[in-house]
């Protein structure tokens, strides 16, 4: 499905509709910023696009978007109504038809020490968001619980931009549907869902109706909470399966506890470069602790593809202990630990993976690091 | 009787003159009433509703009698369209076009232009205010309609007849 950009100005739309079809079709960023060169960001890499919708590397000739294309961005993209989004706003992004979420960057309005709107907004970055259909038919047979014959409470991990809410998205649809793709499975039929769409990105939700298919039997709460949303799923929805979005806050992790003990499996999500981050963040180490999760599903993206590998509780706590890099556990004037760091560690202490980043007239040359 | 034919037809635009001008009187207090009516829902669908404009206006102009109800559908149907322009621009051009049609004056117009420059531009707060504010503008505008109505509408009615009864008699 060719995007349509109907969320964009006219002026904008007419340029980026000259792009390349190939770039079209792997677009995943569009970053927009008053008076500075437009830029996309296209299967991994990026580019500047000039005023006849060509590519290049150098940011020179990129076409710049004026005042009034930001003005006229803006009041489109909050559909002239500035006043139904402030709540959107103050978070700094908002959710466009589609389920592209387009975060904002601006001049931010403080009442107490708190940001309460967000004014002068000049920064824009349009996250392109895709159905992939069947992307996640290779991992839910991985996240059963044949004896209960549904899926495993589980955790989907990996940084930003490597396909987790798609991944979610589509295992919501296959659990809805009953595509368990499982040779065990073959006669389960599909499981209430309640999805807690926090963000409008799951379901992208129009009016209510979830414009991308989430399968016959699932359920959106639009843009609330996850912690009140989930428990007000589970209390009057009565879903076998839940879906949340990107959980780390401390109510969310008391909304999981309830949802265990109503019995009912989660899916979720949660920013983390790997495990051994999942297990140093406070409240998702506590949720593991707690033996909460029965499945770890890390993905990992390289090239166009996303690869998984799904640990259980106990692999999952073996492997963060083993990558873990504490750098603030041996306080610098304390005795020198036991144990010198060998060089079977060393992998550990790497820099971080950076995305792949690849300049567009050097295909195929890898600039980041490769995904561990 | 060629003189008694036209004396009678003066007679009849006369006082179909009078009649236009006495229903322009009566007409105006009503069509700003109506607008009033319609800001309140405005200010419902903005206020508790959160309703996005574009789909606030429409409503807006489903419970407007025409000539009121072409405007704001236009301007909706405008902020949706392909090539859509700001609220302001699309606000100004469609007022400016259609403001002719209705009975309302100048004063109106501002009060209208005056909220168009605002709205949808910033928080829930301020638009209610800006909302409030024009209805209370319209509010006065009307009482003076009122005033100018009951003072001009017979006038104008009696005046009507009475003129072209004056032509007659200068004719004759």
């Amino acid at each position: 499905m060719p995007l349509q950009f109907e969320w964009l100005p006219h002026t904008l739309r007419r340029l980026l509709a000259k792009l390349p079809p190939a770039v079209a079709d792997e677009l995943e960023e569009i970053r927009i910023r008053e008076n500075r060169p437009l830029e996309v960001g296209y299967g991994g890499r990026f580019a500047f696009v000039a005023a006849d919708g060509t590519l290049s590397a150098d940011h020179g000739p990129g076409y710049r978007p004026s005042r009034e294309d930001c003005r006229a961005l803006l009041e489109k993209l909050t559909d002239h109504s500035l006043y139904a989004v402030e709540e959107e706003l103050r978070r700094g992004f908002v959710t466009v038809a589609g389920g592209h979420r387009v975060g904002l960057a601006g001049r931010t309005v403080l009442e107490g020490g708190a940001v309460r709107h967000l004014r002068d907004v000049t920064g824009f970055n349009v996250r392109i968001a895709r159905a992939r259909t069947g992307c996640s038919a290779k991992l839910l047979p991985e996240l059963l619980d044949v004896a209960a014959r549904t899926v495993r409470h589980t955790l989907l991990i990996s940084a930003p931009q490597q396909g987790k809410t798609t991944m979610l998205r589509d295992l919501a649809r296959a659990v809805s549907a009953g595509e368990w793709n499982h040779p065990s499975a073959r006669n389960w039929s599909g499981r209430k869902v309640g999805v807690v769409d926090e963000r409008s990105e799951i379901a992208a939700c129009e009016r209510g109706v979830p414009s991308f298919d989430l399968g016959p039997r699932t359920d959106v709460l639009d843009a609330c909470p996850k912690a009140e949303g989930m428990m007000m799923l589970i209390r009057s929805m009565s879903p076998e399966v839940l879906v949340v979005d990107e959980i780390g806050r401390a109510e969310d992790a008391e909304a999981l506890r309830e949802a265990l003990h109503a019995g009912v499996r989660v899916l979720a999500t949660a920013h983390a470069s790997g495990l051994a981050d999942v297990f140093r963040r406070p409240v998702l180490a506590e949720l593991a602790r707690e033996g909460m999760f029965g499945a770890y599903a890390v993905l990992s993206r390289s090239g166009g593809r996303v690869a998984h590998r799904v640990y259980g509780p106990e692999e999952a706590e073996e492997e963060a202990r083993r990558t873990a890099r504490r750098p603030w556990s041996a306080p610098r004037d304390a005795p020198a630990p036991a144990q010198p760091p060998e060089a079977g560690r060393e992998p550990a202490l790497r820099p971080r993976p950076l995305p792949l980043i690849r300049s567009p007239d050097r295909p195929g040359e890898s600039g980041g690091a490769d995904h561990a | 009787m060629l003189k008694l034919i036209g004396a009678a037809l003066v007679l009849f635009a006369g006082t179909m003159i009078g009649f236009v001008q006495a229903a322009r009187f009566a007409e105006r207090p009503r069509q700003i009433r109506q607008l009033i009516h319609a800001l309140q829902r405005l200010e419902t669908e903005i206020g508790y509703g959160q309703t996005p404009l574009p789909d606030a206006l429409r409503r807006m102009s489903l419970v407007l009698p025409p000539p009121l109800s072409g405007m704001f559908a236009d301007i909706a149907g405008e902020l949706r369209s392909e090539r859509s322009s700001t609220v302001n621009e699309s606000w100004e051009r469609v007022l400016g076009e259609k403001w002719g049609a209705t009975s309302m004056r100048a004063g109106e117009k501002e009060a209208m232009l005056r909220l168009g420059a605002s709205l949808g531009g910033s928080g829930r707060d301020d638009q209610l205010k800006h909302v409030r504010l024009a209805v209370l503008q319209l509010q006065d505008e009307e009482a003076a309609a009122r005033e100018e109505q009951q003072r001009y509408e017979k006038l104008s009615r009696s005046l009507g007849v009475l003129g072209a009864a004056l032509v007659v008699i200068l004719m004759l």
